[in-house]
This record gives C-alpha cells, structure tokens and sequence, in this order.
C-alpha cells in the first residue's frame, strides 16, 4: 500500500465513499439550514433514524461479505411489525410480541439461508421472492390497513432515553459491538469472510461453509425484525409495507461502507458511516422540506456514485 | 524398503471419472524422512492421487494406509487430523482474511478464551512462528490479497507445517517462485525431512527432482510405470518414462529480425518505472527477471491494462491505454493467472479459444457455428489439447491444457505481437516441447512474442534476446553469446538481498 494512502484516515481510506459523503452533507445541511439540521431535537430524531437503519445495514454487511444480498429485509420489517402488534393485540404482552416478530425474522432468514446455501439458487432471486412472500402475508393479513390499539409501550421504548441516549441507539451500539465481536473475533466471522472470499479454502479446511452462508441471512432476517418491533414505537402502528425500501438505503450503505460484492472484502464499521451518510442525507432533506420522492433519488445518485468509488479501487487491488 | 511402516500408503488404488480412468492399480509408499518425487505428464493420474491422498475423493479400488492402518478419509479435514497436509498449486488463501486467521481457518478453536473469543495475541505469536518457519517476512496483521503469488504459497506452506502435519504433499512448489525462494523452499524441505516427515513431491523441473528426491515414482496414463531410487536413472530417461518416446527440445534457429513491431518509451506503470523495450518482426525476447520485480506489470503496461506514464508504439503508431484496441491492433496477452485472467472456466473450450476471434470468424455478423467447430478443432489439433470435445468445459481439462487453450485462443485472433506470462508454468514436459515449437513457429512466421518465464533454461534457450529486470526497471539487455543464465541472474540479483522482501 502507497505511504500516501496510509498517511490518510482509516475512513477515507477503507470507506471513502461514505466519508466524503458524510462530511460534505453535513457541511452543506449545517450551512444552509439555518441551526436546524444541528438543533438537539433534530439530532436525536436523526441518531435514532440512522440507527434504525443500522439494525439492517449492520447484519446486511455480512450479507454481502459472503457475495449476497437481502433484498427481502424490508417487506420482512412490514410483516414482522404486524405480527408484533397482533401478538399485543392478543394479548401476549411487549415480550412475546417481540418474541413473535423474532420468530418470523427467523423462519423468513431461514428459508432464505437455506434456499441460497443449500439449494444453491441465486441470493438475488430468493431474496425478490420472499420479499414478495412477506409484503403479500403483511397485507393479506392487515387488509392493508394499519395494527394499532395495543397500549403505549412500543411508542415509550421508541422514546426511551438510557442517560442522554435514543433507546434505538443503544439497540444499535449494542447490536454493532456484538456483530463486530463475531466478524472479528470469532471463527465464525472468518468463515463468512471465506464464504465470499474463497469457498474452496473452507471445504479444504473441514469447515461447513453452507452452513455459515445459511446463517447470515437468518441473523439479517432476525436483526430486521428486531428492527420492526422499535420501528413500531414510532407512531404506534404496525404498517404492514411501511419499511418497504430498506433495503435500498441498507445496501446502499453497505457499499458506501466499503465492503464490496466481491471476494468477501468489506469493513463492519464502514456500514457505520455508510448509514449514517444516508440518515444524514435524508433528515437534511427533510428539514430542508425536500420532496421525499426526490430523496429517493438522492439516495440513488449516492448510491451510484458509491459504486463509481468502489469500482475505482477494485481496478487498483491487483498489484 | 523393510523395517518400519511407511506414514502413509496407496494400496492397489484405482480411480474412474466418466469416460476416464484416472488411476489404475497404482501402490505408493511414504517413508518418514523421505521425498518422494512423482513425475507424470499432464493426465498422468497425478491430481487425482493429490486428492486421495488428501482426502479430497475416495478411491474406487484399492484402499489407503496410515501407520500400516487401513483409513479412510471422508474429507480433507479429516485427512488433515491424520496428519496429511496438501499444498495445492491452485491458491486456497482467502484474499480478504489476515494472515494468521488464513493459517488458521478450521482451526481457530484452538485460540479462543474463556468468553469463547478469538485471543489474536496468541493466535497472531502462532502466525509469526508459522511464517517465520518458511522466511515469509510479513506482518499477519495483513491480508493475504496483499502478498504476491509467490508470498501465497509460502503462506500455504506454513499452513501445512502449523498443522503438524507428518506427510506433506506439494503440488509444484516452486512453479510461482524466484531462484532464492525455491532455494529457501528447499531448505525448508531438507528440513523437514530431516524431522522425520515425508514428502511427496510433485514437479516437472529435473534439477529439483535430482536435487530433492530420494526415491522417484513414474506414472504414465494412471499407472505407476518406475519406481526408482536416487541416481538411478538421467533426466533423459526420467522424460523417456514420462512420455513414453524421446522428446526433443526445440532450439532456435538463427534469425534475422524484421521491422520493429512495438516500442515503448519510459513506460511507467504500477510496479514498473521507466522502461524502453523493442520487439522486431521474427522475434522472441525474454523478460527475466526474479518474481515482483515487474515482469507481469510490464507486459499489462504494454497491452493497456495498466499504464501511467509513457509511450508505447506499434508500428510507428501511437497506442494507446486499451486493452481492447491493443487486442484489435494484433496484441496478444497470455496471462500468468489463467484461472482468474485468462479462462472463463465454465465455457466450453470451443467458446475459450474464440473468444478473441469471433469477429474474425464472423461474416456480415454472423458466426456460423459449423464456422467455429471447424477452427476450434482445428486449433485442438494443432496445440494438442487433450480433450473429449470442443463442448467440453475449459474448468475439466489439466493445466497444462488449460494454458494451450489461452494460447490457442491468441493463435486464432491471428495476433502479430505475444506477450506471454509464464506459458510452461505447471505443464508437463511434452506439452512444453509443444509450446515452444508453438512459440518459436509464430515468430518464424513473423510474429513478435515477448516471453516471461522464471525458468531460466527456457529463457536462454528459446529467446533471441532478453532484457532483465530488477525492482520494476529494465537493468540490462543480452543477446546472442551474452545471452546466459550466469549474466542472467547477475543482473537480476544484484542488491536482491537488500531489496527483495514480502508483504
């Protein structure tokens, strides 16, 4: 590696995309918002946005790592979020919703993992179809109509402050530094990395690298439905297509973050600043009352170029 | 030999893929403190006992031995906990894991504490001993993408070694590296031998078998044809039973060289500064130099893959940065990499050997495919590419006849200028005579080829010229009676103990 590029911060070099992204939003939305992009209440609606994201984007990493991708994770947080309400709506207490909305992440990465590790099909195609399975379930069992009535305890966890922190964002700290134990200080970690990176190598060392590649999906699906549950809270509702697209912002985040399609090449904490480029991109937007459909394409020309980035550097890796 | 058990040991085994019979009967025997060399032509069954003896298949008649003991092994893994370790020529590092964790896939669980985490500390002091034990000076810290070819397969060498492993299988070591570091790789296995391991040791190169092996297996067709000690029969004969007929090698007849074809100009490019290089009509130059001193970077630069700085010109013209318009204007690029650069593995041969001629082969935009089977097989028959079929996946064939499918392909674009990495690398001795008779016709027909090769007999014997570089900067040009291995390696050495190290 070239000392110039060592002599940069590690975000510059290994997530460029999401690093210059991120520092010119900010500058741009702290200039010509007038204080209000950097208002506290601002920025805790921001924090607990991007951290939503996360929940996703973090398990969505080790996706990609293996040379995958879940499309499904958006369709799921809409169908997971109706059975959580459902399950109060029953009855079953704030636990058991939330055990029921893990069960279903569960059972959906389940199907998925299996399918792509075992069946061998494309991630992409198994991923549009249970994205399609789960979007149908969400509004055939709601009629499309929002889950509400079940009391107040999601929209308090949604508000919940831990010290001066958004309940959500602790979920998410707490849910980086797990999955940062496990990429980085497991074997399983280094396995995923091996899935995406070389699948021979593991068949040689004796390892079940099936297995693993099934396994990413069920933490994705399980994380995003983890997900569903706080995302509950935030207007007391279970709507049954309300997270459609997350996917988008989450892969779109992932790559931002550096890791690439290829190889099993990639940076956990890269999808820290991938997310936080895109909450960043579209709470600034907002504030500066933006079109949400025009932040649509905001998060694509980011995602566009994030490739362009990323693109550049693979033509270099070959020395 | 009498007395004690060997380590490991193939009785009778006998081995059959469709339409194949890949081992016949063969018995091989591993003593501790032995290198057991094997030699056979591409197809000869050796990939095949590589992977019973790795546990990577089973065989279908005859059985394995350890200690005298019946096994058999369900997978590599388990052959592995037996104690056979299999240094494949194909690289298995995962390019985006460290170092430490690539020595140690499969087996991290030695390394983790109580909490049930990884102790880098413990698992990266158990990376250095491993690297340190080949002389692979590289921190364990980076990725394995960072090292080149030749770091790679130290790294799968001190993979085997940190398992303990008492019979380790090389599938030609040294095909990737430098003289010094096969000079190392020797060391290490005289070592190891002397440790009490056993070695089974694959290569074409007849100085290594010499130097090396203590008792020689010859395999001909799936079967055992000789099994000899030290010193019991020449390089000559050793071929002889190879190939079943005396091979001559081709030799260049003297040449008058035409017009200058291709002419760079303080040429730049990653790995590579400042070179001028010229090619003639009728050619054949070497590019010598040792592995990383800007070999493969230097012909990339000249076909446009990569190019910083200079000018490179063909016929005069200039050319630019492209390797679509240098393949159109009569470039050809066989890389060192067939697998990653060269092939499309799960094509057919036919399509393989095309794919840079289809627009010869069209008329109006039409490729007839009688067209495409007529000149496909034609070029199987003129390489000799053993094959069932035109239709047969490139990923099935052997080595050797992989790398005659690359080279077929720039045959049939009718490409005017060579550029070749490493062409022999991995491939028998036959199909090498092929190779040069190959390389030695296209110049006579008024082609130029720049030729890369680490082996430097090859170099000095097939080339008119040759320029040699040293840390990415041409150090000297030889021709004719200055042309040998000795000013060679002078020139490409010098400072390579301060300059040369990994990582």
């Amino acid at each position: 590696m070239p000392m110039a590029e060592r002599a940069l911060p590690a975000p510059f070099r290994r997530a460029p995309g999401a690093a210059v992204a991120l520092v010119v939003l900010v500058a741009i939305f702290a200039a010509s918002s007038g204080g209000r992009f950097l208002s506290v209440g601002n920025l805790v609606s921001l924090s607990s946005q991007v951290a939503l994201l996360l929940l996703v984007a973090l398990p969505m990493t080790f996706v990609v790592l293996t040379e995958g991708l879940d499309l499904s994770v958006g369709a799921l947080m809409g169908l997971a979020g109706v059975v959580a309400a459902t399950a109060m709506l029953g009855g079953w207490g704030v636990p058991g919703a939330l055990l029921a909305a893990l069960g279903t992440g569960l059972v959906l990465g389940a199907v998925n993992g299996a399918l792509i590790a075992w069946g061998g099909m494309p991630a992409f195609v198994v991923t549009l179809g249970t994205m399609g399975l789960a979007e149908g379930l969400a509004l055939a069992v709601t009629d499309g109509e929002p889950v509400s009535g079940f009391g107040d305890a999601p929209r308090l966890a949604w508000q919940a402050m831990i010290g001066p922190v958004p309940l959500p964002v602790a979920v998410a700290a707490a849910l980086y530094a797990l999955l940062h134990l496990l990429l980085y200080r497991t074997p399983f970690g280094a396995h995923v990395v091996a899935v995406g990176g070389n699948r021979e190598a593991l068949r040689l060392a004796g390892i079940r690298g099936r297995a693993v590649h099934a396994a990413v999906y069920v933490l994705s699906a399980s994380c995003a439905a983890l997900a569903a549950f706080l995302l509950v809270g935030r207007t007391n509702a279970a709507h049954p297509t309300v997270a459609l697209g997350v996917e988008f912002d989450a892969i779109v985040a992932v790559v931002l973050g550096g890791t690439s399609f290829e190889r099993g090449q990639g940076w956990l904490f890269g999808t820290v600043l991938g997310a936080a480029a895109i909450g960043v991109l579209r709470n600034g937007l907002n504030v500066l009352a933006v079109d949400p459909s025009l932040q649509v394409v905001a998060v694509g020309l980011l995602a566009i170029l994030a490739l362009v980035a990323g693109n550049r550097r693979g033509g270099r890796a070959r020395t | 030999m009498n007395g004690p058990a060997p380590l490991m040991a193939l009785r009778g085994v006998g081995k059959s893929f469709p339409g194949v019979r890949a081992l016949d009967g063969v018995d091989l025997e591993v003593f501790a403190g032995e290198v057991h060399v094997i030699l056979g032509q591409n197809g000869a069954g050796k990939s095949t006992l590589i992977r019973i003896l790795g546990g990577a298949c089973r065989p279908d008649e005859g059985h394995v031995e350890a200690d005298g003991r019946r096994v058999a092994f369900a997978s590599p893994a388990m052959a592995a906990r037996m104690g056979v370790a299999v240094i494949h020529q194909e690289l298995t590092a995962v390019p985006h894991l460290d170092l430490a964790r690539n020595i140690f896939l499969g087996r991290e669980a030695a390394f983790r504490n109580r909490l049930g985490l990884l102790d880098l500390g413990a698992m990266r002091a158990a990376a250095r001993r491993a690297l340190d034990a080949v002389g692979l000076r590289a921190d364990v810290r980076t990725e394995a993408a960072a090292l080149d070819v030749a770091g790679q397969q130290l790294l799968e060498i001190a993979k085997a070694l940190s398992q303990d492993s008492r019979v380790l299988v090389m599938d030609e070591p040294t095909a990737s590296l430098s003289v010094p570091e096969a000079e190392r790789l020797f060391a290490i296995i005289r070592r190891l031998r002397g440790e009490g391991h056993g070695i089974v040791y694959i290569s074409h190169r007849m100085p290594e078998v010499k130097a090396l092996g203590d008792r020689i297996t010859v395999m001909r067709d799936g079967r055992r044809v000789a099994l000899l000690r030290r010193g019991e029969a020449g390089a000559d004969a050793l071929v002889a039973m190879m190939v079943g007929r005396a091979v001559a090698l081709s030799r260049p007849p003297a040449q008058t060289p035409g017009a200058v074809l291709l002419e760079a100009e303080g040429l730049s490019a990653p790995g590579i500064a400042d070179a001028s290089i010229r090619l003639r009509a009728g050619e054949v130059v070497g590019l010598a130099g040792l592995v990383g001193s800007g070999r493969t970077e230097l012909l990339r630069a000249l076909f446009g893959a990569e190019r910083g700085a200079g000018a490179v010109r063909l016929g005069g013209r200039p050319l630019p940065a492209d390797p679509v318009r240098a393949a159109a204007a009569g470039l050809g690029l066989v890389p060192e990499d067939r697998k990653r650069q060269g092939l499309a593995l799960g094509r057919p041969v036919r399509d393989n050997l095309l794919s840079a001629s289809f627009r010869r082969l069209a008329r109006r935009g039409v490729a007839w495919p009688a067209r495409l089977e007529r000149e496909a097989r034609s070029l199987v028959s003129r390489l000799s590419i053993r094959t069932a079929g035109t239709g047969v996946r490139v990923g099935t064939l052997s080595g050797g006849n992989q790398q005659k499918c690359v080279f077929g392909r720039w045959l049939s674009a009718e490409a005017r200028i060579l550029l070749l990495d490493e062409p022999t690398r991995g491939v028998d001795v036959a199909a090498k005579a092929e190779i040069h008779a190959t390389i030695r016709a296209r110049a006579g027909s008024g082609c130029a080829v720049l030729l890369v090769s680490s082996e430097l007999p090859e170099l000095i014997h097939l080339c008119d010229r040759a320029y040699v570089l040293r840390d990415g900067r041409i150090v000297g040009e030889l021709a004719g009676a200055a042309l040998t291995e000795a000013a060679v390696l002078r020139l490409a050495v010098a400072q390579e103990a301060q300059a040369h190290a990994h990582g």
